[in-house]
């Protein structure tokens, strides 16, 4: 019997780009199936029952329908519009972040249920509270564990010896955490504070809520965002280019904000 | 499509089609057929094309008020004695100008950003015409600034950058209402859409 040809399947919007007159090429990443690029006809045009539907960061239910090249989507109702995020601009960044980041690890035809719920659950505590960061950095880590790139926490990667109580390294390359004992010729090794390294062992092993209770000082907090996203884009192969607007929102004072460009 | 690719073609042919081919939207078949199509026309519209082209390249320049695409800066527009300089009215793209003067409604003057920013793609507000708006700002005497960059993602983060460094007290900031098409259904709307046209709802 042949395969049918439609298939509902739930997905998260992560980016689209116009194609031809009015249609639209929209990337999404989906519980079911994983990355998927479908298009949407005549989703472009005002009066469209698309239209709205295929926002980037949205949680859609959709209806979808195999084409000859590339699937074509029939019906999209949103689940989940993240509308309170999408009204302040660092969230929205961020979410965008999360989408970059999604695209990049997300495969097409590669299932993988943990990241789409991952990916919502960040939105959801981004939207939340939109001034921590913590829950970039569990998602960064967990986005690792959930792609079978967990780094090493608790024994050295080196030599196996259990980790001391101490200041270590760290390097994406060899897997995680190397004891001091252990200098092997790496370009990516870095050191690693003992704060830091607790910090991430709490976030391996509590959930995204408790996690982002947590409070850290700018110190720690700039270590662990340099090393999970220098992490995260070694992996990818690529730099993540929405870091770069993110930091300078991040960095704006509010006295730069309101007289910049003057 | 490259020139190997098209076994018998002449050079020139084949020069064209990869031309063509390099335009957004058009693939290697359509490059194909457009070339062909060229080749058929009479030669006087043949060289129109070719001229339009040449032209288009050597005499736009952006307007040195309002950065849209102009045969002479400052544009017609902005060199209009009957338009309103009090309001400025934002937009991405060239093409949006053009919607907005179709409507025949707005009176003021336009600045045109020449795309949003979408840090995915790389796009950062140094890579738009936004240091030229707000230094716009401080010169003229502007009193309220319309918004209008799309109701998408990207289009509603650029509007929220604008607002958050326009760094004019006083400046009245607005954009363009959201809500139902004409011709749109509710029953397809999605809900933020939906909701903000109830908010936006008026009088009968």
């Amino acid at each position: 019997m042949a395969p049918p040809r439609t298939y509902r399947c739930e997905a998260i919007i992560l980016g689209s780009t116009p194609l031809g007159e009015a249609d639209l090429l929209v990337t999404m990443f989906t519980r079911e199936q994983g990355k998927v690029r479908a298009v949407g006809k005549g989703a472009r045009r005002s009066t469209s029952k698309l239209i709205g539907h295929l926002e980037p960061l949205t949680v859609v239910n959709m209806s979808m329908a195999h084409g000859r090249n590339m699937d074509i989507i029939s019906q999209a109702e949103v689940i989940d519009g993240f509308a309170t995020l999408k009204q302040d601009l660092t969230s929205i960044t961020k979410g965008q972040y999360l989408a970059e980041i999604v695209d990049g690890f997300g495969a097409e035809a590669s299932p993988n249920p943990s990241l789409f719920q991952l990916m919502v659950d960040t939105l959801r505590v981004v939207q939340a509270d939109p001034e921590s960061d913590m829950a970039l950095r569990y998602f960064e880590f967990h986005l690792l564990q959930v792609s079978g790139l967990m780094p090493e926490l608790y024994h050295c990667v080196e030599c196996r010896a259990e980790l001391e109580p101490d200041a270590h390294r760290f390097s994406p390359n060899v897997g995680g955490t190397l004891c001091l004992d252990c200098s092997p010729d790496d370009a990516h090794l870095r050191p690693l504070s003992l704060r830091a390294l607790k910090v991430l062992r709490l976030l391996d092993r509590s959930g995204i809520g408790e996690a982002c209770k947590l409070s850290i000082d700018d110190s720690l907090a700039d270590e662990l965002k340099s090393l999970l996203s220098t992490t995260v884009s070694y992996w990818l192969g690529k730099e993540i280019r929405s870091n770069s607007f993110l930091d300078s929102l991040n960095n704006e004072t509010s006295s730069e904000v309101y007289t910049k460009g003057l | 499509m490259t020139q190997e690719n098209i076994s018998g073609a002449s050079p020139s042919l084949s020069r064209l089609v990869q031309e063509l081919n390099r335009l957004p939207g058009i693939g290697p078949k359509s490059a194909q057929r457009l070339a062909y199509y060229i080749i058929r026309l009479p030669d006087e519209e043949a060289y129109a094309l070719a001229d339009a082209v040449t032209s288009v390249k050597q005499n736009i320049v952006f307007c040195e008020e309002c950065q849209n695409l102009t045969d002479a800066s400052p544009c017609q527009v902005c060199s209009d004695p009957r338009r309103d300089r009090t309001v400025i009215c934002v937009v991405e793209d060239p093409l949006d100008v053009l919607a907005m003067e179709r409507t025949r409604t707005f009176r003021g003057l336009y600045h045109v950003l020449h795309g949003v920013i979408s840090p995915i793609n790389g796009i950062g507000p140094d890579q738009l015409k936004l240091k030229e708006l707000f230094n716009r700002l401080t010169r003229e005497d502007v009193v309220e600034m319309v918004v209008a960059t799309n109701p998408t993602l990207e289009g509603e983060a650029t509007a929220m950058y604008i607002r958050r460094h326009q760094g004019r007290e006083g400046l009245k900031v607005t954009h363009l209402a959201r809500g139902l098409p004409v011709g749109g259904s509710l029953e397809y709307s999605d809900e933020t859409t939906l909701t903000r046209a109830y908010q936006g709802r008026q009088e009968i």
